[in-house]
């Protein structure tokens, strides 16, 4: 494998997922780092957010990243040679008020990394989007639905249960306009 | 009055203050029930640290909220209005009010 310091951001995320699955703790990167990956670093993150399946002791988690070199440092883990930085948020893993029913499994030469799909990891940024007005998110929402296959229904169906209609209103024009520059999405 | 499943008093008096007035601080929390400050800081610490709250900053100030993207924040909700229903009528009245109009500094409480 190669020296951590070189490995790009998919790399490293797929050698912690792995590493953690060996060791029994089940975990699927969420966040920013999704939208790094899917985007192929158009935009790019240095937060590795990973939600476990099941809650494991913050004792277990430190353990098992020590012996990779993570050190854990106010909550969050790092290395000495990467840029990239490790964060466990609290789960459950959720997408607004539901929880995420299916995630991806991306292979990389360093193992295989469990992630949130393209079109939850929409969801995701609409979130920030929706309950933070964050510009950003919902810059980094649109970047994904450029990228990659996304279903717009699913997301207007989302967005009804989280009651977030009338904002994805005001931006659907613009979604399915980013969406029709991706043939795939439906 | 929840603390038996919240785990903590503080923690039940900071989500009810939360709950009835959407944002707060930690001193303001900790002044309003009377409590010290110390261990309204640290469960406010703690439940940022759970998803459960969010902050943001306001000047030198940290505010806190119920986090809106919080998977169980509608069934949170659901049972601290419950719980406050159980509360005296005075002491409900009073986190309800809880002053929000400007005041200049260095005039009294």
């Amino acid at each position: 494998m190669k020296p951590i310091e070189d490995l790009s951001l998919g790399e490293l995320a797929a050698f912690v997922c792995t590493h953690l699955r060996t060791n029994g703790i089940e975990v699927v990167l969420s966040g920013g780092g999704c939208v790094s990956i899917y985007t192929s670093n158009r935009y790019q993150s240095y937060d590795l957010d990973f939600i476990e399946n099941l809650p494991t002791s913050r004792r277990r988690i430190k353990e098992v990243l020590l012996v990779i070199g993570f050190i854990e440092k106010d909550r969050i883990f790092a290395h000495p040679q990467s840029d990239f930085v490790l964060d466990f948020p609290a789960g459950p893993l959720a997408v607004g008020s539901e929880p995420v029913k299916e995630t991806v499994d991306m292979k990389f030469s360093t193992g295989i990394l469990t992630l949130l799909s393209p079109t939850d990891c929409v969801k995701d940024r609409l979130a920030a989007y929706y309950y933070w007005e964050d510009l950003q998110s919902l810059e980094q929402a649109l970047m994904v639905v450029e990228a990659k296959e996304i279903d717009v229904d699913e997301i207007r169906r989302w967005s009804a249960v989280e009651n977030k209609l009338t904002e994805l209103e005001c931006i659907l024009d613009v979604l399915i306009k980013a969406a029709g520059g991706n043939r795939d999405s439906k | 009055m929840l603390e038996p499943i919240l785990g903590s008093l503080n923690r039940e008096r900071i989500l009810l203050f939360l709950l009835t007035n959407k944002e707060g601080y930690a001193r303001q929390i900790a002044r309003f029930f009377e409590t010290d400050l110390s261990p309204i800081q640290r469960q406010l610490d703690r439940l940022e640290f759970g998803g459960v709250l969010y902050s943001r900053q306001a000047g030198r100030t940290r505010l806190f909220g119920l986090n809106p993207r919080y998977p169980f924040l509608g069934e949170l909700q659901a049972l601290l209005a419950k719980a406050l229903v159980f509360y005296p009528q005075e002491e409900r009245e009073r986190l309800e009010i809880v002053r929000k109009r400007p005041r200049r500094r260095g005039k009294p409480e």
